[in-house]
């Protein structure tokens, strides 16, 4: 009798890693789990570390894995391990760990190791003064920074921007953003929309968003950082956070083979073009769930269902495969919440066939884009209460003149006030 | 499993279900003049509807809870941490029955987590004397037909 069953490795320690990790325990009780993290903090939620920022959480909030909870499961944990190198041909991965190298062998690897700051020439990283924003050490730092820095200047008016400028500003320093685009929070939103959430956030007075700028160059002149503007201006800061965009971590799997265009390719098992090899998360592709087009959507529901889809196919279940979700978001700034899904700027192209519906009241602005009658986008600032009724009605290819006739529907301005 | 089994053509929105459940659920987040119940109860020209969570199985708002606080219980049910809401509402996006109780004032989703009457039967489905609103054990083709039913939306 074989005193073990399969020894899985999972790299990376947050959504998709816990969420794989707890169905492989579930699959099979003998099965062998090892998870390593770069990180010294077992696994918590990303998308919090700006609240985290902000002081809406606490660190015991923001923890929420405790080293019981992988106990709990049989997990064997290791902290502060990053991962070198992996040899497919003998099932191996080489890691670092407190300076030393390590080897860990695995029957089935999970890769899950997500993406980190993209940082451009313009501004190099710093760990003195320009740094992203992605991970609890990133978050720390910035809220040692906000004890005795004024000001921060940041580059890129995304989610992770916007929602740093906000949590500096809860800590009482003056955020600067710029952002190359004329509207923020990239594809999430309109003009009208990007107005709003504009108007809202800079109703803060330590909240200033420059719209159609980039930074050209960044320099350190005494205790301060200086950049440039493209039109030749230049600021200083105390700091300054890069949030141009992200890029999956994948330097560790070269020379595997592994099919890798900027994201590692998948199928809808998660695996990767390498036997014995599944990615999950923010580091792969994902299939648009309505096109089955293999896109870029690094968001939190598609890497926690990844990572369930990827453990199930793991443990030898390959009945179970990924349908893909839409590229989507939800967030709040000072109460005034944003909600996205689908390509909500589909209606700005060229080519056109896209009918727009639109419902502006001072509080409220909603909009859904109709291709053929059927819906394909939905975005709503200011009430988003059952959005997910659309959501579902996208999905399910529901022509719009059918959707508006349920009950349900009655709940969404859009459909009640739009006749 | 068990399952709410809602019969519009039964009501006529006496509310009773709405206040058994505030009566039972409410002080617990009644600090708020706005507390809302976890079922509600609308009218439209199509008749009444509900909004309630329906403890779907593959629950795709337990997925899409950044803040960890929506989780699935050891009985299958949909619970929910408050403490741990950060009220960014992706659950609200990802709800095909719009169920979430998105509360702005308190930065807060709520859902029911059938926390009343888990024994038995629901608090609200016992107030209901109208015969409009169930919570029955589903039988295996009554399952089925659930699960067509739900494959029609698609989650996740």
């Amino acid at each position: 009798m074989k005193a073990y069953g399969r020894q899985h490795l999972i790299i990376g320690n947050c959504i998709a890693a816990v969420s794989a990790a707890e169905v492989l325990r579930r699959q099979n009780q003998d099965d062998r789990i090892t998870i390593m993290g770069d990180e010294e903090v077992p696994s918590y939620s990303r998308c919090l570390i700006t609240y985290y920022l902000g002081d809406m959480v606490t660190r015991t909030h923001l923890l929420s894995h405790d080293e019981k909870w992988y106990r709990d499961r049989s997990i064997e944990l290791h902290l502060s391990t990053k991962a070198l190198s992996v040899d497919p041909k003998n099932h191996t991965v080489i890691a670092e760990q407190n300076g030393k190298k390590k080897k860990f062998s695995y029957d089935k690897l999970l890769v899950a190791t997500g993406s980190s700051p993209i940082f451009l020439k313009s501004f190099p990283y710093d760990p003195d003064g320009v740094i992203g924003m992605r991970n609890y050490r990133d978050a720390a730092t910035l809220k040692r920074w906000a004890q005795k820095g004024k000001k921060a200047i940041i580059i890129g008016a995304g989610f992770v921007g916007l929602k740093t400028a906000y949590g500096l500003a809860k800590q009482g320093v003056k955020a600067k953003v710029v952002e190359l685009l004329p509207t923020v929070l990239g594809r999430m939103t309109d003009i009208e929309a990007s107005r709003r959430i504009i108007e809202r956030l800079t109703s803060h007075e330590l909240i200033e968003i420059e719209l159609n700028n980039s930074v050209v160059a960044t320099r350190k002149q005494r205790q301060k950082y200086v950049v440039t503007y493209q039109d030749g201006r230049e600021e200083d800061a105390d700091f300054v956070v890069a949030s141009v965009g992200v890029k999956p971590c994948t330097d560790f799997l070269d020379g595997t083979g592994a099919e890798i265009k900027w994201t590692i390719k998948v199928n809808e098992r998660q695996e990767t073009t390498v036997p014995d090899i599944y990615a999950a998360g923010d580091v792969c592709v994902s299939p648009h769930i309505l096109s089955k087009e293999w896109i870029y959507n690094a968001i939190w529901p598609v890497a926690a269902a990844q990572g369930r889809v990827a453990a199930y196919n793991m443990s030898g279940d390959s009945s179970i495969t990924y349908a893909g979700n839409l590229p989507m978001n939800s967030v709040d700034f000072f109460e005034l919440w944003i909600t996205a899904i689908g390509n909500v700027q589909a209606d700005q192209a060229e080519n056109g066939g896209i009918e727009t519906i639109k419902f502006q009241s001072p509080r409220i602005y909603q909009k859904v884009l109709l291709k053929q009658g059927v819906p394909i986008a939905f975005m709503a600032v200011g009430n988003v209460d059952g959005a997910g009724l659309v959501r579902g009605a996208i999905v399910a290819g529901m022509p719009w003149k059918d959707f508006i006739k349920k009950p349900q529907a009655k709940v969404l301005p859009i459909v009640k006030e739009v006749i | 499993m068990k399952a709410f089994i809602f019969k519009p053509e039964n009501c006529d929105l006496c509310r009773k279900c709405e206040e058994a459940c505030v009566a039972v659920c409410g002080p617990a987040n009644k600090q708020s003049a706005e507390y809302v119940p976890h079922i509600r109860v609308f009218q439209s020209p199509e008749g009444p509807y509900i909004r309630l969570c329906r403890h779907c199985e593959e629950p795709p708002c337990v997925d899409a809870c950044i803040g960890e606080s929506l989780q699935v219980g050891p009985n299958g049910l949909v619970i929910q941490d408050e403490e741990r809401c950060i009220g960014c509402f992706m659950c609200n996006m990802v709800c095909p029955h719009g169920a979430m109780k998105t509360v702005m004032s308190q930065e807060k989703a709520f859902k029911c987590t059938l926390m009343c009457g888990t024994k038995t039967t629901p608090t609200c489905v016992l107030a209901c004397d109208r015969g409009a609103l169930f919570f029955e054990e589903v039988s295996q083709h009554n399952k089925k037909i659930r699960r067509a039913k739900l494959k029609e939306i698609p989650r996740k």
